[in-house]
């Protein structure tokens, strides 16, 4: 746990369950305790979200314990994992099979784990492709509040019985329930991956992104960096014996933009490299921002405009093909910060986006809400009806959610 | 009954101001023809159709059904197979068919924002010039509306690579069961809080009305290659279907029929499959052209070396629309075997094919009736086609029992009881076979967050003592139950 949260709760008692049975025991003791609880896995993403309610005593469980690899389908594409499984574990034991849980947040080298990354719907470059880690998982259980143990979806990939409330954990950073176990779908590793850097301003980035999009050209990813004059890796993955065509046809519309591009060497290692940028540590702040594809130069023109005559400085990394952006603050303090989050913020909403901020100095939430301005209020009243039909009590880490859920 | 004549007409003065004479079904001929949807073997005659043509007026109509506590089915085309727009006798049958409008395209960013009327296959067709289309293709695509798609979460037989519905929704303007509207998701990615628009799609009409939908579109693949292989039996196909997911290639589809599906539809489309062959292949490989040359002569080799008796290759669009042809058109051909027949759902791990298709025969066999199997091989997803005839009331008793038993069955074999058609009033009672008394209760708090008065598509989805008796279906423990993890609250 990251020292900031500690401090800012007070735990009466820490519990690492190893199985279901054990994991709803320690939401029982903490109901009978009349405690909070907060989740946590590996706890890398315990700096996101807002700050906990403060009143009761916090149980923390801790999901590190919960490793298993249950059980995994090769022939039908299809893993069921205990959520607190370290991602990077997990891929090493799939791809003895050649296959591959098709989500690559940063940070995977690190213990981030896969229930972790599922709540807090963090993802990768190669989202692009594969989609949102929303995407891959088709079954999960659940423990709430007042103990029920809840399953939803099942083990197979095509499932429409009943609703899929495995897309409510997903995001809800643990403000719902503690998910104990999950079953995933599966890809298989590709073949070969090939890398070209393609150095570029965000309006050219921008125009090379919409042309790769409109062409049969299938990218695994497509970032955006704002480092020097800024620059593009476009990453392509496939049959070995597909790709130098694809390549080739991806080259020939980077030059219809007057842009270089040059060929990477170690694909797979620049990629991770790029990815790693996604992240921050404090006292630096990541802002997250969403806008669509096609505003790339403008929420980072606006980034550049936010942070003029403050001691910040911004670098913008973008999964650009998707219209997802981090900007890393460093530099200045927090009220510094808090200033370029709000110009920034300000830009991006007027594009229809938002900005959320993930890791951060516990102090910038003195100056700005890390979710922005609440949402519509029959949206947050309907988000809080689902909060109270599941959790009634408010048990699972209230406050950090959005609107102070 | 003199109460609810007095609702009824100050709720049909109401719904006539919402929606004029012309949007406003009261006689009982022309509500009739709403009674059932695709699904014909459940029927009720609504007390009132309405049929909005905008926003405003299904808030108009979904607030007078609150003000006088009345319950609301909404409808899209009507094509659904698990009876989930079946009217409720006592309420409003909200059709959305009127609501046909696209409201924006936005290419470069591959996004379409329609009504919820707008048919599945008129999305592709409005956006085919840009060279995009919409991915999941539901077999009734030219009549079956999006919004319908979205209540269902519709699949198709290209989900195998491309996803279902749920991968494609964007955001939904949705008219809550007390009349508010709300925006679940939008045009970006990740849309602030909890995801409901995730949630919302899929629930088959019990959380809301979707007037507005916002879908993400697909780049048209640069090369499609499709191929027919026949075999010996279903579970030699199968073996292949497994040698190609083995080797790391997902193709754009792979469907199969069975001997008895292949003469139904070699009948009545003549789409050039073998009349002999015990089952039918369909592979389809979709992509950048020099990735999808390889990965098809990978299929072809994968066929061969599995036994399977012909390879006839679709060369040219022609021939793979004859070839889609014939397998869309076997459910429509059944009626050449027999007068009337029950489609089942169900899904298995497909690693299991031989073994469930051994047991649906066995069973089918027991009962004394034939069954043909269509399916969605690389997914696991069953269609078996029990054939019977409806005139004789025992056997269609006998039919109908036989079609419940197959989806418990896929169930039994670690699957689920609908793969893409949904629910509905069909399958809610099976759904204790596959979920424990507490998942579907949690799903019911769920769904009580967004309808705390149960009127929107009551008794459909989840079992009620109403519907299916007091124990609805046979109590089975939860696998962790039964392995002593977990004790019933």
């Amino acid at each position: 746990m990251t020292a900031e949260t500690e401090a800012m709760i007070d735990v009466a008692a820490t519990h690492r369950p190893r199985d279901l049975t054990g994991a709803r025991a320690a939401v029982l003791a903490a109901r009978d305790d009349d405690a909070n609880i907060l989740v946590r896995g590996a706890g890398t993403k315990l700096s996101w979200a807002g700050r906990p309610t403060t009143g009761r005593a916090w149980h923390v469980i801790d999901t590190r314990e919960l490793n298993l690899l249950v059980s995994h389908d090769a022939g039908d594409m299809t893993a069921t994992v205990q959520a607190g499984i370290a991602l990077h574990d997990l891929q090493a034991e799939l791809g003895r099979a050649g296959q591959e849980f098709g989500c690559d947040p940063p940070g995977t080298a690190g213990r981030s784990t896969v229930g972790g990354v599922f709540v807090a719907n963090d993802g990768g470059p190669r989202r692009l492709r594969y989609g949102g880690v929303r995407d891959h998982v088709i079954g999960t259980t659940v423990v709430l509040a007042d103990g029920t143990v809840a399953r939803s979806g099942g083990d197979v990939i095509k499932n429409v019985a009943g609703y899929d409330l495995g897309k409510l954990w997903c995001g809800s950073l643990g403000t719902l329930g503690l998910v104990v176990e999950l079953t995933l779908r599966l890809h298989p590793v590709p073949e070969a991956t090939r890398a070209v850097r393609v150095p570029a301003s965000a309006p050219v980035a921008a125009a090379v992104v919409r042309d790769l999009l409109a062409s049969p050209v299938e990218c695994s990813a497509m970032e955006w960096a704002s480092v020097g004059r800024g620059a593009l890796l476009l990453v392509l993955e496939g049959p070995a014996r597909g790709l130098d065509t694809q390549v080739d046809a991806m080259i020939a519309i980077v030059r219809r933009h007057g842009a270089e591009a040059e060929p990477v060497d170690g694909a797979s290692d620049q990629l991770d490299t790029w990815r790693q940028a996604h992240s921050a540590e404090a006292p630096a702040t990541r802002a997250r921002a969403t806008s669509l594809p096609t505003d790339l130069a403008t929420i980072a023109e606006a980034l550049t405009a936010a942070v003029e005559g403050t001691p910040v400085e911004a670098s913008l990394y973008s999964h650009a093909g998707l219209g997802l952006h981090d900007a890393v603050l460093t530099g200045g303090d927090t009220r510094d910060h808090a200033v370029v989050v709000n110009r920034w913020r300000d830009a991006v909403t007027r594009t229809g986006g938002h900005v959320v901020l993930r890791e951060r100095p516990a102090e910038l939430d003195d100056h700005v809400d890390p979710w922005g301005d609440p949402p519509p209020a029959r949206y947050l009243d309907l988000m809080r009806s689902v909060k109270t039909a599941l959790d009634p009590h408010g048990r699972f880490s209230p406050g950090r959610f959005v609107g102070g859920i | 009954m003199e109460k609810l004549a007095i609702v009824s007409e100050a709720l049909r003065l109401e719904l006539h101001d919402v929606l004029g004479p012309a949007g406003l079904l009261t006689e009982w001929a022309q509500r009739r023809t709403y009674e059932s949807d695709g699904l014909t073997g459940y029927r009720a005659v609504p007390a009132f159709v309405a049929l909005p043509e905008n926003r405003d007026q299904v808030v108009g109509v979904v607030r007078a059904c609150a003000r006088h506590g009345v319950p609301l089915v909404p409808r899209g085309s009507g094509t659904g197979l698990s009876g989930g727009a079946l009217p409720h006798p006592d309420g409003v049958l909200i059709a959305l068919s009127r609501m046909r409008r696209v409201l924006d395209i936005d290419a470069a960013n591959q996004r379409i924002t329609v009504e919820p009327g707008v048919t599945n296959a008129q999305v592709s067709k409005a956006v085919a010039g840009y060279d995009l289309y919409y991915a999941p293709d539901p077999s009734s695509q030219v009549v079956c509306s999006i919004g319908g798609n979205v209540a269902e979460n519709s699949g198709g037989a290209h989900c195998l690579k491309y996803g279902f519905t749920t991968h494609h929704v964007l955001g939904c303007e949705v008219v809550l069961p007390d009349g508010e509207v709300v925006e679940l998701g939008g045009p970006t990615l990740d849309p602030l809080g909890y995801d409901l628009r995730g949630l919302f799609v899929g629930s088959e009409g019990t959380l809301g009305i979707v007037t507005k939908v916002t879908l993400r579109l697909l780049r048209r693949p640069e090369a499609v290659r499709t191929m027919v292989a026949d075999f010996a039996t279903p579970a030699a196909a199968g073996d292949a279907v497994g040698a190609i997911i083995a080797a790391g290639i997902v193709p754009a589809a792979v469907e199969m029929m069975d001997n008895l599906a292949i003469q139904a539809a070699e009948d009545d489309a003549h789409a050039g499959f073998d009349r002999d062959s015990g089952a039918a292949l369909i592979v389809e490989l979709d992509g950048p052209a020099a990735e999808c040359e390889a990965s098809f002569a990978d299929v072809v080799g994968l066929c061969t070396d599995n036994g399977a008796t012909a390879i006839r290759i679709a060369d040219d669009p022609a021939e793979r629309a004859r070839v889609w042809k014939g397998r869309k058109a076997a459910f429509a051909a059944m009626g050449r075997l027999a007068p009337d027949y029950f489609v089942q759902d169900g899904v298995i791990p497909r690693t299991r094919l031989g073994e469930c298709l051994d047991q649906i025969s066995q069973m089918a066999a027991a009962a004394g009736l034939r069954v043909a199997n269509v399916f969605h091989a690389g997914d696991g997803n069953l269609h078996p086609l029990v054939l019977y005839d409806g005139a004789d009331a025992e056997v269609t008793e006998r039919a109908e029992t036989l079609s419940k038993q197959i989806a418990e069955l896929c169930v039994a074999f670690g699957g689920s009881l609908s793969g893409e058609h949904g629910i509905g009033a069909d399958k809610a009672c099976s759904m204790p076979t596959m979920f424990t008394a507490d998942d579907l209760a949690v799903m019911d708090r769920v769904r009580a967050a967004f309808d705390p008065e149960g009127r929107c598509n009551p008794d459909k989805v989840l079992p009620t003592p109403r519907l299916c008796g007091e124990r609805p279906g046979p109590y089975k423990p939860h696998p962790l139950e039964a392995a002593g993890i977990i004790e019933r609250m």
